[in-house]
């Protein structure tokens, strides 16, 4: 077990290296090769030839990439000092860079928005589970009925409808035409009420279409582990059905369920920059594409590490879960 | 990536026994490909999503023709059209006329229809050439990791690994975001074409890899390679002859479910303006457009986005269809 | 240095219009419904709404956007400069008086307008009697000088505009209160009461310039540097009481501010609130359901907000003309457009009014533009229309851009590219409907879109604009205090032609052109200078160098409580904050 978690952890690291490498190449290799100077990139709006200087002398850039990658992973551990053009900035660690754009550290921005998209995926994986599982096993267990067609329907069509579609639609009709809920987000510090009123169609929206994929799968699941032999035997040992299926059958079916979830976390960012754009809630996803578009990279790169960290990390807990769920699952 | 493909949800039927030994010497001596097509053809709902997929990509094809034969171009503003106070279109439901079918645009007047028309063309060249790409690459590699093994399965299956947990859509927005305005003689809209279907591609391709390793994985054991490798074929005969057939069903499957993820990625990247530029008509920049109007011009969102819907769909319902068809277990 | 503030300034501006970019209806038409008692369409442009003198009440802001800083050194946001007057007094300000009587210019904490000798080199001010800061103590003409000398430390207050240093120190040589221990020379105070300013060249626009509240006084010992922003020192009616940066902003009344003394602000209300949010629609909602009295930012209200306003509160809606320009650039270094026949060709094959129906039509987006000094500046002149823009009802004039072309030796047209910044919806707009309308006159148009806030080393680079072939360059423009000089000199002058953080983007080096601008900023006569700014404007058109597109409006939320409301032209048509005041 404790061998598993090094190796994991070790995993995890290369990950979060390669993931940085990449990250690099696409903003220092791949404008380099069109003939754009990196340095400009991260100037601010005040891009005179001094200070695209001062920022070429902050970041290194005339050293040879290896120099600037080691930079940035000591600026993580123990802080850095961005020295150029007369002035030196210091960033504390952690440090996951500085941007020149809008003279701030990148760390107390992540943190700052983290939370927000952490609440946004948290409660949307509550309510697609919930919905998912729900549908799924019902859709099962009376397979080939009306119900189980139309849920079954239902769910392709979730799959199919863009969430921003799905976003927008939900807003006019129920934030404007009725008025049930905020159409903004609140703060939860601010007013926890208010911040619930308009977090609801974010999950909602959110949940449809992942919910829509696990109702599919958990339905998929569930029928081929009710053919099982275990079950058979569950069930001639004289269980009451419900303790069949949710005692024995619903073990087997997490399994995969909770395999797709350790997936869906990073395509789950994606996602998230849809849903936030939509209904404009302040988190990671709305100020990754706006340090898109000022082309910020230190936050981009800042954000990028820290979804693909929590990736990293949901998956590694995905894989801890098998162990207490399925106890045919051995770590080692 | 709205969507993500989850092979999980189709891992345990299409995946699973492709076994050519059954179909091939099976007592009536059908082939697999006759099998499954007298299987969907009993499938109505996945006919019907086909035929809509077929429809679609004529409707491509022949979007001048058809724009045409209504008498529109989509980039011919009707200025007139429009009220001038509030920028949305004269008349009800977005200004739906005999000459104008499905309305004009708020602002500029544009013939809603023609530019559907020529959207589909962005939506299907992009969704199917970007599958394409994820074919290629995936076939090959998976191949390779799955035919040769050790240390470059190790490679490849780390780098599939790495990419599935990427979180895409960031990565993909990145990408665009520093790729230069012209290429390869390529301008504009030229351009961003091309980078779309490269990078979604790209992201795409380890889908394809993992499904055809785990298969050739299996299949290199079997007895009929087995006696092959013993008479003395090489290897590229083998990979080439005996083991490629054996893949085109799964591969079929997966492209088939893929397209409809890719056509959603491309209309997201547009929808957050990193798609193709203007004037060229898209649905996701149509929809990005139609936010601003949800209220005043409801019908300018929704046009789009059902055009968006209804496409996905009927890809999703075909992939369905042909996933069933081609599982031998036949577990519907 | 000037160039990088002032584009940021336009920036923010030109931004704001453009989220605006849709309303009104030409001129002052309809408008007569009177709903629920708040006033008529227009009753704030050109005129009062709701004339009162009743004290009392909280007077509440919503915004989307806060301060870039409420410094007073460190702002450049036109919504910031006037709200400062809430909490900083200047030696002159603007003229309580809607639409262009604003432009008078009236002693503040100086007894009387300059004193000017010496052919315009020196201008002198005497301070009033019984001026004092919000902790009772006298503010003193030595805290004045202080406050302005402040824009010379711009290694730690940057931001703001800094035309007085550029007037009074051309070289820089001075390093600031912060840095240097020698005081600076050309600003004077013989006695506390007194100022002086000693201007190495006369400038006809100083005064105009000190009444920016970049130049509100500053005590020494009250200046926290870069966190001044969070509670800047009090000089006027009111001063700050709590503030949360992006979200919240309280103002109460100052006690030792005295009203006899200052009849330039009316400080009708108790309270002054500010909430800040990020949605536009919620704002506008918030406006509608009378939770807010006006916007914060002044950039008008979105189409939704827009259609409810005009559709059910007409009478809550003012349309001012705005003091912004939206235009294009032909930079001389891209070809073909270094022969005059070719800028012309475009000039003339350009729909306009189809571009002004692209950013919003005539209420929301603005009036055709005809030349390329705006309505709201002194100069502006309706008969320059060289290209019979306003004659031709803006419609393209597709027989004479053939004939240029043809002149050009171009005859089938040419292909070019058309940088446009993609922060702003209405200028992406603008672009699409030119790109349209040439075509039909054979110039093919690709249009570029680039990060708005990367302008200065984009656009505002020449080289780069040649490098990727940037032959037309569309951009908006507004000026930083009313006069030809404030607007026109960064667009014209051949000395204002930069490596980088450029506005010359035409690259106009024309001897006539500076020397006609020179002769304006020298005249005192401010309309002797309005009709030199009008011929050096006539000869931008004569050269084809810009074709301008619209001047742009605004649609503006006044709520039903609200008084004494009026657009200024010295604040670029927007209301002047400091004389409002609830029911």
């Amino acid at each position: 077990m404790l061998t598993y978690l090094i190796r994991r952890l070790f995993a995890v690291a290369v990950m979060l290296v390669v993931i940085i490498l990449a990250v690099f190449c696409i903003f220092f290799l791949i404008p380099k090769w069109a003939g754009i100077d990196p340095a400009t990139m991260f100037v601010g709006k005040q891009a005179d030839k001094a200070s695209i200087e001062g920022v070429r002398e902050k970041l290194q850039l005339d050293e040879p990439v290896l120099v600037q990658l080691f930079e940035f992973f000591k600026g993580i551990f123990v802080g850095r000092d961005y020295t150029g053009g007369g002035t030196t900035t210091h960033c504390a660690a952690p440090c996951f860079g500085y941007s020149f754009r809008t003279e701030q550290a990148i760390w107390p921005v992540l943190t700052d928005r983290l939370p927000v998209t952490l609440s946004l995926a948290l409660g949307a994986a509550v309510v697609w589970l919930f919905i998912g599982l729900t549908v799924g096993v019902l859709s099962a267990l009376k397979r080939g009925s009306l119900w189980d067609r139309l849920a079954m329907t239902g769910a392709l069509a979730g799959v199919s409808l863009p969430i921003y579609f799905t976003g927008l639609l939900a807003l006019a009709v129920f934030a404007y035409q009725l008025d049930l809920v905020s159409n903004t987000f609140t703060p939860f510090g601010e007013n926890p009420a208010k911040w619930f009123s308009g977090m609801i169609l974010p999950w909602i929206t959110l949940a449809f279409l992942f919910g829509a994929m696990y109702a599919r799968l958990t339905r998929a699941t569930m029928l081929e582990v009710m053919g099982e032999d275990y079950i058979r035997t569950a069930r001639a040992k004289g269980l009451r059905e419900p303790v069949v299926i949710g005692k024995h059958a619903m073990r087997s079916t997490m399994t995969p369920v909770l395999t797709l979830l350790g997936v869906d976390i990073g395509a789950l960012m994606g996602s998230a920059i849809l849903t936030e754009t939509t209904f404009s809630i302040p988190g990671l996803g709305q100020a990754v594409l706006k340090a898109i578009n000022d082309r910020d990279l230190p936050l981009i790169l800042g954000v990028t590490l820290i979804t693909a960290t929590s990736v990293v990390i949901a998956n590694l807990v995905v894989d801890l879960l098998y162990g207490v769920i399925d106890p045919r699952v051995r770590l080692g | 990536m709205t969507a993500p493909l989850h092979e999980e949800t189709t891992a345990k039927t299409a995946v699973a026994e492709p076994a050519p030994g059954k179909t091939e010497t099976s007592i009536e001596g059908r082939s697999l490909g006759r099998i499954a097509w007298e299987r969907l053809k009993r499938d109505k709902v996945a006919l019907v999503g086909g035929a809509i997929v077929l429809l679609l990509i004529l409707v491509a094809i022949f979007a001048p023709a058809l724009t045409a034969l209504t008498g529109q171009s989509p980039n011919e503003r009707h200025e007139n059209l429009i009220d001038p106070l509030f920028s949305t279109p004269k008349g009800a439901f977005g200004g739906m006329s005999g000459e104008h079918l499905l309305g004009v645009e708020p602002v500029s007047g544009r013939d809603i229809l023609a530019r559907i028309l020529y959207g589909a063309r962005v939506s299907i060249l992009v969704g199917f050439l970007s599958a394409f790409v994820a074919v290629v690459f995936g076939t090959i590699l998976g191949t390779l990791a799955g035919y040769f093994g050790g240390w470059l399965d190790a490679v490849i299956s780390r780098v599939m690994d790495m990419l599935l947990a990427f979180p895409q859509l960031l990565f993909i927005i990145s990408l665009i975001s520093v790729m230069p305005n012209n290429m390869f003689g390529l301008t504009g809209t030229g351009v961003r074409l091309l980078v779309m279907i490269v990078v979604i591609g790209f992201f795409g391709w380890p889908y394809i890899g993992r499904i055809v390793r785990g298969q050739v994985l299996s299949l290199r054991e079997r007895e009929y390679i087995e006696a092959a490798r013993s008479l003395g074929a090489g290897r590229g005969y083998i990979i080439g002859k005996e083991l490629l057939p054996n893949l085109v069903a799964p591969i079929t499957v997966y492209t088939t479910l893929m397209i409809p993820t890719n056509i959603l990625t491309e209309a997201a990247l547009s929808f957050l303006g990193v798609g193709v530029k203007p004037p060229t008509a898209s649905w996701g920049s149509m929809l990005s457009d139609a936010v601003t109007y949800y209220e005043s011009d409801p019908m300018y969102m929704i046009i789009p986005g059902v055009a968006i819907f209804i496409t996905v769909l009927a890809f999703n319902l075909f992939g369905d269809g042909v996933r069933d068809a081609l599982d031998p277990k036949g577990t519907r | 240095m000037t160039t990088l503030r002032t584009s940021r300034r336009r920036l923010a501006a030109v931004s704001a219009v453009a989220a605006a970019t849709l309303l009104a209806t030409s001129a002052c038409g309809g408008g007569n419904s009177d709903n629920e008692g708040g006033g008529e369409y227009n009753a704030g442009v050109n005129k009062v709404a709701n004339a009162s003198n009743k004290k009392g009440g909280t007077l509440k802001f919503v915004g989307v956007q806060d301060a870039d800083s409420w410094d007073t050194t460190r702002m450049y946001y036109a919504f910031a400069l006037d709200f400062a007057r809430f909490y900083s007094r200047q030696l002159v300000s603007y003229n309580p008086k809607p639409g262009k009587k604003s432009l008078d210019l009236q002693p503040d904490l100086a007894t009387d307008t300059a004193q000017i000798s010496d052919d315009g080199k020196v201008y002198k001010y005497t301070l009033k009697d019984g001026l004092k800061w919000e902790d009772g103590k006298p503010l003193t003409a030595e805290d004045v000088k202080y406050g302005i000398e402040r824009q010379w430390a711009q290694k730690t207050l940057s931001g703001g505009p800094t035309y007085i240093k550029d007037v009074l120190d051309p070289d820089g040589k001075w390093k600031g209160p912060y840095e240097d221990k020698k005081p600076f020379a050309n600003i004077k105070t013989p006695d506390k009461k007194t100022i002086e300013f000693h201007l190495p060249k006369p400038n006809g626009d100083f005064e105009q310039m000190l009444a920016m509240p970049t130049n509100s006084p500053v005590r020494k010992d009250k200046d926290t540097k870069s966190k001044y922003t969070l509670h800047p020192f009090s000089s006027g009616p009111y001063k700050f009481k709590s503030y949360t940066p992006n979200k919240s902003l309280l103002l109460v009344r100052n006690k030792e501010w005295d009203r006899s003394g200052d009849p330039l602000r009316k400080a009708l209300p108790d309270k002054i609130q500010v909430t800040l949010l990020t949605n536009p629609d919620e704002r506008d909602k918030r406006l509608i359901n009378g939770d807010a009295d006006l916007d914060l930012n002044q950039r008008g209200m979105e189409v939704q907000g827009r259609q409810t306003a005009l559709k059910q509160h007409k009478g809550n809606v003012d349309n001012p003309q705005s003091g912004f320009i939206s235009y294009v650039a032909f930079p001389q270094s891209v070809k073909p457009f270094n022969n005059i026949h070719c800028r012309k060709a475009a000039i003339y094959g350009t729909d306009h009014k189809s571009v002004q129906t692209a950013r919003g039509g005539p209420t929301a987006g603005g009036a055709l533009a005809h030349n390329m000094l705006p309505p709201v500046i002194p100069g502006y002149d309706k008969s320059d229309d060289q290209y019979g823009i306003l004659t031709n009802g803006g419609k393209a004039d597709v027989a004479k851009a053939k004939d240029e072309l043809k002149k050009c030796g171009k005859p089938n047209g040419f292909s070019t590219t058309l940088a446009v910044r993609n922060t702003d919806k209405a200028d992406v707009k603008s672009a699409e409907a030119i790109q349209a309308s040439l075509k039909k006159v054979g110039i093919k148009v690709e249009i570029d879109q680039f990060d708005g806030a990367q302008g200065p080393s984009i656009v505002g680079n020449p080289a780069n604009v040649e490098k990727k072939n940037y032959g037309m360059i569309l951009y908006g423009w507004g000026p930083d205090f009313p006069s030809g000089q404030g607007y026109g000199i960064e667009l014209w002058h051949s000395s204002k032609i930069r490596d980088n953080g450029n506005n010359n983007y035409a690259l106009i080096d024309e001897p006539k052109i500076d020397k006609g601008l020179a002769d304006a900023i020298a005249e005192l006569d401010p309309d002797k200078a309005a009709q030199m700014y009008a011929e050096v404007n006539k000869e931008v058109m004569a050269g084809a160098y810009y074709l301008p597109l619209t001047y742009l409006k605004v649609v503006q939320w006044r709520s039903d409580r609200l008084t004494n409301v009026y657009a200024a032209d010295s604040y670029s048509g927007w209301y002047d904050f400091a004389s409002l005041g609830v029911k």
